[in-house]
């Protein structure tokens, strides 16, 4: 990768800035579909499997997809097949990907965030794992648990004392004031803070007038809440000394160059991926152009230019 | 994992060869010539309009309607945006498309094959009904559609035994397609416990038209039509619920076996 996108995320070294955002990219179900080796050609920087809880969940009621104006709406309820499936059986297959790989979890409650990344820690394939305190469609924990400042610090510190690796928080923007639970997540012990989780909302369906997820509402996710993510990396990186992932509705190079400057040091992609799974392939390079056309000389120099004088 | 060497734009931009009206709905050609060799009947496409703009957002699944030599064809009924979108495409213009996706039909067994459409469910009927009868199976397609505008549609089936009924009873027999069946599979008298029914619809259709099926003790496969995100397996969007749980309707579907789903 070309030297002017090298950049790090705490301990981890990064090829450009653009990462994945979690439940957006199957990289075990992409490969074969995408006609594409995506193992060994990654265009991810870091990569981000979907969320995990100790147990193994079913999801919510279908429909959980409904398309909003530049928007989609989700109610996946943290379907997933639970911890130990993904460690014994996703990590091993996941042992020549070239790239860091941050492990995302969830529980509902704030000891379960211990009792996952405690597994994780005896994991060696995991670089960095991400507490997923913001998640808008489960009923216990999640949003309710990443939405009280107390309860983000508590979950926040239960992880810090079960691993050494890289503590990441996401933090939910559906809140009155994201800063304090930005701080509150350092004061747990969080190494990086990433922003924004889906905005709450909900949509009903054009014909019948009821709502049209089987969730009732959902985390709306895409270019309608880039603004909202914008305003969340500005926010918090002028608060917080820990690096900021930020996310929400990137879809293009100039995006990625936007929450650059208003202070992320990376960039995560998740809805984005839907509209071309391929999309990472082209974003790093369309980011060294804009940054020359710029005059930047390193990711370094993009981060936080918003904030300068 | 795939091969060394592979690696691939994941979507292939197609242009549209042909596009017109059938009715009420449009029949839409794009050259693809990879993606017609592969295409077994049931399976979909992912589609999206190349270009930045975000409206529609995302890719539509439409399901594959034919192939010939070099083109892929869906049959749609332009009422969401994504469906409008390609509706009002002019020959020429490009599409980003991803396929072919999903299971597809199983066409194993020599049983007398029923189809059954409801709808738009219509569109992937034809590619099977022609691969079934190349395979030697005896083939009927029902067809049931709300009025003569969607009923046009049943001319896409040349050579096909095709028997129609509209809910206003403009076209063919007054009523549902699952009372076409009923009177289908008595005709078949003790055979009908070698036939086979192939059906894709709206849901209450295919659950109408699985119990019919059932009663009888012929057994069905179902494609079901679900919003998708991915097309891919990734997302967990488009789930059903199975006996077995929820299942992805974009990587372990569109086709199920009636039997499995719980509805």
């Amino acid at each position: 990768m070309v030297e002017v996108l090298k950049t790090a995320l705490g301990p981890l070294g990064l090829g450009h800035p653009v990462i994945n955002a979690s439940g957006t990219f199957d990289l075990l179900e992409a490969d074969e579909v995408l006609r594409a080796d995506l193992m060994a050609e990654f265009p991810f920087a870091a990569y981000v499997p979907k969320t995990v809880t100790m147990e193994p969940r079913a999801g919510n009621d279908p429909p959980r997809l409904f398309e909003t104006a530049a928007g989609l709406l989700n109610s996946i309820g943290l379907a997933n097949r639970g911890i130990e499936a993904f460690i014994d059986e996703d990590l091993p297959r996941l042992a020549a990907l070239p790239v860091p790989l941050i492990a995302s979890i969830a529980g509902e409650r704030t000891d379960d965030y211990g009792r996952c990344a405690l597994l994780l820690d005896e994991c060696d394939r995991v670089d960095a794992v991400e507490l997923n305190i913001s998640c808008p469609n489960v009923e216990l924990g999640g949003m309710a648990l990443g939405c009280d400042p107390y309860k983000t610090r508590q979950a926040t510190e239960y992880a810090r004392e079960s691993t050494s690796r890289f503590l990441i928080v996401k933090l939910t923007p559906n809140v009155t004031d994201i800063t304090s639970l930005a701080r509150a997540a350092v004061e747990g012990g969080a190494d990086c803070i990433s922003v924004i989780n889906t905005v709450h909302g909900m949509a009903l369906d054009p014909l019948r007038l009821k709502p049209a997820l089987g969730h009732v509402t959902g985390g709306l996710s895409g270019p309608a809440i880039k603004p909202v993510a914008l305003r969340a990396i500005y926010m918090i990186s002028r608060e917080v000394d820990v690096p900021v992932i930020g996310m929400g509705g990137a879809t293009t190079a100039q995006d990625v160059l936007e929450f650059l400057a208003a202070g992320a040091s990376v960039v995560a992609i998740g809805t984005a991926s839907f509209r071309d799974p391929l999309l990472a392939a082209r974003l790093a390079g369309e980011l060294r152009v804009l940054m020359e056309q710029r005059g930047f000389g390193s990711v370094r120099e993009l981060i936080g230019h918003a904030h300068k004088e | 994992m795939g091969a060394p060497g592979r690696a691939e734009a994941a979507y292939s931009a197609c242009r549209v060869i042909e596009s017109r009206p059938v009715g009420a709905y449009r029949l839409v050609s794009f050259i693809a010539r990879e993606m017609a060799a592969g295409a077994r009947p049931g399976q979909f496409l992912m589609v999206r309009r190349s270009g930045p703009a975000l409206d529609p957002l995302l890719p539509r699944p439409m399901s594959i309607h034919d192939v010939e030599s070099d083109l892929v064809k869906v049959l749609i009924d332009p009422v969401g945006k994504g469906t409008l979108n390609l509706a009002a495409a002019g020959v020429g213009d490009q599409f980003n498309v991803l396929g072919p996706l999903g299971n597809g039909f199983n066409l194993e067994g020599d049983g007398p094959a029923l189809l059954a459409g409801g709808g738009i469910g219509a569109a992937p009927l034809a590619y099977l009904a022609r691969q079934l009868m190349d395979r030697g199976r005896e083939v009927t397609c029902l067809l049931g559609f709300r009025s003569r505008a969607q009923a046009i549609a049943a001319e896409l089936f040349r050579g096909v035994d095709v028997h129609v009924s509209t809910e206003d009873g403009s076209v063919g027999r007054q009523g549902l397609v699952s009372e076409l069946l009923s009177g289908c599979i008595a005709g078949l008298g003790p055979g009908a416990r070698q036939a086979e029914l192939f059906a894709c619809g709206p849901d209450a259709m295919l659950r109408a038209v699985s119990a019919t099926a059932l009663e009888c003790g012929v057994r069905s496969q179902v494609s079901v039509d679900t919003h998708m995100a991915c097309g891919v397996g990734a997302c967990q969007g488009c789930v059903v619920e199975t006996v077995q749980g929820y299942r992805r309707a974009c990587s372990e579907g569109p086709v199920f076996a009636a039997a499995d789903l719980k509805w």
